[in-house]
């Protein structure tokens, strides 16, 4: 094979390429279109367009019921009454007040101070 | 140009008239690339419809009229990639369009009434498309389009948006391939007809 394609001189192949590609171009001309070409065409075209205005649709459907929730979700949440806070003040507040300097001692612990004192 | 820039414009601002008479003024050209392009003349009003769809939805895109004939050939080009794409995929599908023609040539051989010229024709195509098969499909269609169709370098630049040069090299390549393949399958013959 390899003795074959070389004793074929590169300008021959081509030139037989070219004949080839020439020849193709000739057995291949434009066809005719079938009379049913433009009308087929037109129901294609209609398809896609009554496809892409269904899918418009229901784009606008969805966008229109998410904003009906959003703002249903926004008048709920302003009316609703703000929360029973039972802690008014910070943790950190709360524990200033624990551990004040003079805050009264637990009476407990002050009975049992002066029990060791006597 | 087949048409002219105004009847372009028309059909880009939604004239339907317009676009039927674009359509009508390309439509054998579009078949004809697509035809050489595929080489399968069963599929090729499909892949041409599937052009034109393109052409119909994407023509509000076109930025000036001067530019329709590459447009369209890029959606020619596009189409047609996609088709072969998708043929590769299914390589099932050309066994069975294989057995298809071999029972077409038997029934030629058996002497039913099968143009010769019909044959020689089919011949040649099959022996162009297995030729092709030896490169990409993006390397077929811009070989194709510049060995067959006889399209410009300037003219494919156009299309394909990319310089010159860079189309040569890629042209230069595609063509030793196929070169390659040609002088293989030559050499195959000869030791046939030797053997």
């Amino acid at each position: 094979m390899e003795g074959t394609e070389k004793s074929q001189p590169a300008g021959q192949i081509e030139e037989e390429l070219s004949r080839l590609f020439a020849a193709y171009r000739e057995a291949c001309p434009d066809p005719e279109p079938d009379p049913s070409f433009m009308p087929r065409l037109w129901q294609r075209i209609e398809a896609e367009r009554s496809w892409g205005r269904e899918l418009r649709r229901l784009t606008e459907v969805l966008v229109a019921a998410a904003a009906a929730l959003s703002l249903f979700m926004g008048i709920s949440l302003s009316r609703r009454e703000a929360p029973v806070s039972f802690y008014t003040n910070t943790y950190i507040e709360v524990l200033a007040a624990n551990y004040a300097p003079d805050a009264p001692l637990d009476a407990e612990a002050l009975a049992a101070e002066q029990e060791y004192n006597r | 140009m087949l048409v002219d820039f105004e009847l372009v414009k028309r059909a880009r601002e939604g004239d339907h008239a317009a676009f039927t008479e674009l359509v009508h003024a390309y439509r054998k050209r579009i078949l004809g690339t697509i035809a050489r392009l595929i080489g399968r003349p069963e599929d090729v009003e499909d892949v041409a419809q599937e052009v034109l769809l393109r052409l119909y939805f994407s023509l509000d895109q076109l930025r000036t009229e001067e530019v329709f004939e590459p447009w369209l050939y890029r959606l020619t080009v596009n189409a047609a990639y996609d088709y072969l794409r998708r043929q590769r995929r299914r390589g099932e599908a050309r066994m069975a369009d294989l057995s298809e023609q071999q029972v077409v040539l038997a029934d030629a051989a058996a002497g039913s009434r099968v143009d010769q010229e019909e044959q020689r024709r089919r011949q040649l195509r099959e022996t162009v498309q297995a030729l092709l098969a030896n490169v990409s499909e993006q390397d077929r269609i811009l070989l194709v389009l510049k060995e067959i169709e006889g399209l410009s370098l300037k003219e494919l630049e156009k299309i394909y948006r990319v310089n010159e040069n860079a189309l040569k090299v890629r042209l230069f390549r595609a063509r030793q391939r196929v070169l390659k393949a040609l002088a293989a399958a030559q050499a195959a013959t000869a030791r046939s007809r030797a053997g």
